[in-house]
């Protein structure tokens, strides 16, 4: 009788403890502690809801995470390599063949596409197949700080500006002494968002972005729309893009009210709210007769090809870009703009804080999107980080003008393409 | 008949066995192992990827020269780092020198506090390179830095045009920039290396030059730098390497702007390896830079026979 209670126990605890089996996926992404923390407490509420699927993080620093994912990718073992992945840009590693084409879990499960801004998923596409989901949207809008307004006494930008009005404005804003020493600049913006201003202008970098045969930065529109940003540095309007790096970026002097406006995404929020500042958002002023042209663009959620369990590994992957699901725990974590639109347009984007009080102007422009900001072939860094931004860099400082310097950068980008077999 | 003499021979000056020998490779097994993983493997490993077109991703292509090919001849960004490296080189290595010898020898008078100042002077050496790095892109800001804050200052009570330089934001002065962060961080090395050799320079040599009426100045020509010529030399191989391989500095402060005028070798290196997915090209780099390094200490080997003096005054 004893022997054959326990043999039951035992037979009963084995069954009990085959079907509590988990699997484990692996998920990857850089970041803060702060922002782990986040991700943790996203990971933390999935397993809650999903009791079969166990998450582990792995997680790097910014600076070593895509060379220690790269070193893992190399080893192809699939025990090590993470199931679920942060990348940015996705298509140089889809074009590699380590991501999972997501077309047949999409379609399989119905899963929402239309739901993201538009322009984004192309920023998750390779080859006509979507391989990642952005996670947020990381478009700009214009930051501007009420106090230096009001002491200036300039009206708050509206909807209405346009280039014409900003310039008119940075007039006022600008504050430089006798001697030439700029005391505060009314503008601070990144060089590298110079495509903002091209797109606004409805030009390009490139004749196509993805499969490129020629560059198009010395075109009319994109020439006019360097020339206005290289103008506003000229003018001691914008702060010169090396300047602004050194002096900490341009978040760093809105805070300190060294700028009196900068273009960015809605990351800083919850600094700025935390700081104390008096400050409000709108849209980034246009040129007449151009467009809104917020970049549509977010580091992706990925999964590898190489995942043991891709079913669990697309479950927690479509939970996590949902709007009842991860989505809408980053959005309240008040450091995104969400890349669903229905997550964005609810509370827990419009009502995350008093300050800024005009969220629409994030909308107003994730509505407009484009893509355009960076190509989708897996040269383009190489291409922008060796040949373009040099270029333009000689722009920003001052050193050569617009009109002698595009011409030739388009030679050497078209000589690049060449070299490369672009178009393919 | 040679043979048993040689070992004979051998077994008197060593003292050693030739089963005793055996035993000494093993114990020296674990760090040649170490040099042979970590060193050896990688350096034999990042020649053979020179070969290759690879992104760390898919497999590596054959490609065979190309990389050099298009390194050497078409590349105009590896001219552009290759000349940049120069600069640095020229202006870094002889700056460094100099301004060392100098304060080794104003600490070398047996001035109060003595230990004090070579803290003071050593301290840049053990400081991390990233927040030295940073806090000069503070000291440099046109507008509101440190540096340029008199000048501003000058300029405004005296109504002159002057303008003080954009630092990081000039193509000119970027390079100055990184030479004087560069020299801050490394003259204290220089420094106690010389404050060392200046010790072994005998007291003799000077009381006789003394005794001959040598002036101070002449003392430090005709007596110092002979003496301490062989220090000299170890510095300007060392430093040499050490400029040519100039990376951390420019990296934080300038990242190598504006307009790639203050990038480095080893920075394009790392750019290729690690932004740009081209490894081969990056080891293929590392190669170029090891055969210029290579025939620059060469060259310095060689000259050395006319210049340093391998006396001890004993």
């Amino acid at each position: 009788m004893k022997r054959w209670l326990f043999v039951a126990t035992l037979v009963f605890s084995f069954v009990f403890s085959l079907s509590l089996a988990q699997t484990t996926v692996t998920w990857a992404m850089w970041g803060s502690p702060e922002e782990i923390a986040t991700h943790q407490a996203v990971a933390d509420a999935f397993m809650a809801s999903h009791p079969d699927i166990n998450i582990e993080i792995w997680s790097q620093p910014w600076g070593d995470y895509f060379t220690k994912i790269q070193t893992l990718w190399a080893s192809g073992d699939s025990s090590v390599i993470p199931d679920v992945m942060f990348l940015s840009p996705v298509v140089n590693y889809a074009a590699d063949g380590v991501l999972e084409n997501l077309d047949p879990y999409i379609e399989a499960s119905n899963y929402p596409i239309d739901d993201y801004w538009p322009g984004l998923l192309e920023f998750g596409m390779y080859d006509g197949h979507v391989y990642g989901f952005p996670r947020d949207i990381g478009l700009e809008v214009l930051y501007y700080n009420k106090d230096i307004f009001d002491e200036a006494g300039v009206d708050y930008p509206d909807e209405t500006w346009t280039w014409d009005d900003l310039t008119a404005a940075a007039e006022k804003l600008t504050d430089v002494s006798s001697s030439g020493r700029v005391n505060r600049y009314a503008l601070g913006m990144e060089g590298g968002k110079y495509q903002l201003w091209i797109g606004q202008n409805k030009g390009s970098i490139l004749d196509d972005m993805r499969n490129p045969s020629r560059c198009t930065l010395a075109d009319p529109e994109a020439m006019d729309a360097i020339k206005f940003f290289a103008d506003m540095m000229n003018n001691n309007y914008a702060m010169r893009d090396a300047n602004l790096g050194q002096a900490g970026g341009d978040a760093a002097v809105f805070q300190s009210g060294q700028v009196a406006m900068i273009i960015q995404n809605a990351s800083r929020i919850s600094a700025f709210n935390a700081a104390g500042m008096n400050y409000d958002v709108a849209v980034v002023p246009i040129p007449e007769g151009g467009q809104r042209s917020a970049s549509a663009a977010g580091a992706a959620w990925t999964m590898s090809s190489f995942s043991d369990d891709k079913e669990a590994a697309w479950t927690f992957l479509s939970w996590l870009q949902s709007t009842d699901g991860g989505q809408a725990i980053y959005t309240s974590s008040g450091e995104i703009l969400p890349a669903l639109q229905s997550t964005a347009k609810s509370d827990a984007f419009m009502g995350a804080s008093d300050t800024p009080s005009n969220r629409m102007a994030f909308i107003t422009e994730g509505e407009n999107a484009k893509v355009g900001r960076a190509g989708f072939f897996p040269e383009w860094n190489e291409l922008s980080g060796s040949i373009i931004s040099p270029a333009l860099q000689a722009i920003w400082s001052g050193e050569a003008t617009p009109e002698d310097a595009l011409p030739a950068l388009c030679e050497s980008v078209d000589a690049f393409l060449a070299q490369n077999g672009y178009p393919k | 008949m040679s043979l048993p003499s040689q070992t004979s021979s051998r077994k008197r000056s060593s003292g050693w066995r030739p089963s005793q020998q055996n035993e000494a490779y093993l114990f020296l097994l674990p760090s040649l192992i170490g040099f042979a993983l970590f060193v050896l493997v990688p350096i034999v490993g990042a020649f053979v990827l020179s070969f290759f077109k690879w992104n760390l991703i898919s497999p590596a292509q054959f490609i065979g020269l190309d990389n050099y090919q298009q390194l050497l001849f078409q590349d105009a960004v590896f001219r552009k780092v290759l000349a940049n490296t120069f600069v640095y080189a020229v202006s870094i290595v002889p700056l460094q020198l100099i301004s060392g010898l100098i304060m080794a020898v104003a600490l070398n008078q047996g001035i109060r506090g003595l230990e004090l100042y070579r803290l003071i002077y050593f301290m840049p050496v053990i400081t991390n390179i990233v927040a030295v790095a940073i806090v000069f892109q503070w000291l440099l800001n046109r507008d509101f830095g440190v540096a340029n804050a008199w000048v501003w200052q000058l300029a405004e009570a005296t109504g002159w045009p002057i303008a003080p330089p954009d630092w990081l934001n000039s193509s000119f002065w970027a390079k100055p920039a990184v030479i004087i962060l560069t020299l801050w961080k490394n003259i204290g090395f220089t420094m106690v290396i010389y404050l060392a050799a200046l010790q072994g320079v005998p007291e003799s040599l000077y009381d006789a030059s003394k005794v001959d009426g040598a002036s101070g100045l002449q003392r430090f020509r005709f007596v110092t730098i002979p003496m301490v010529s062989a220090t000299t030399f170890f510095l300007v191989v060392i430093q040499m390497i050490g400029a040519f391989q100039l990376f951390a500095e420019p990296f934080v402060m300038t990242r190598g702007g504006p307009a790639q005028a203050s990038l480095t070798i080893v920075m394009y290196i790392y750019q290729n390896a690690f932004e740009f997915g081209r490894m081969g090209k990056a080891t293929a780099l590392a190669w170029i830079l090891f055969a210029i390094i290579f025939v620059f200490t060469l060259i310095q080997t060689r000259l050395q026979r006319r210049w340093v003096h391998y006396e001890t005054g004993d």
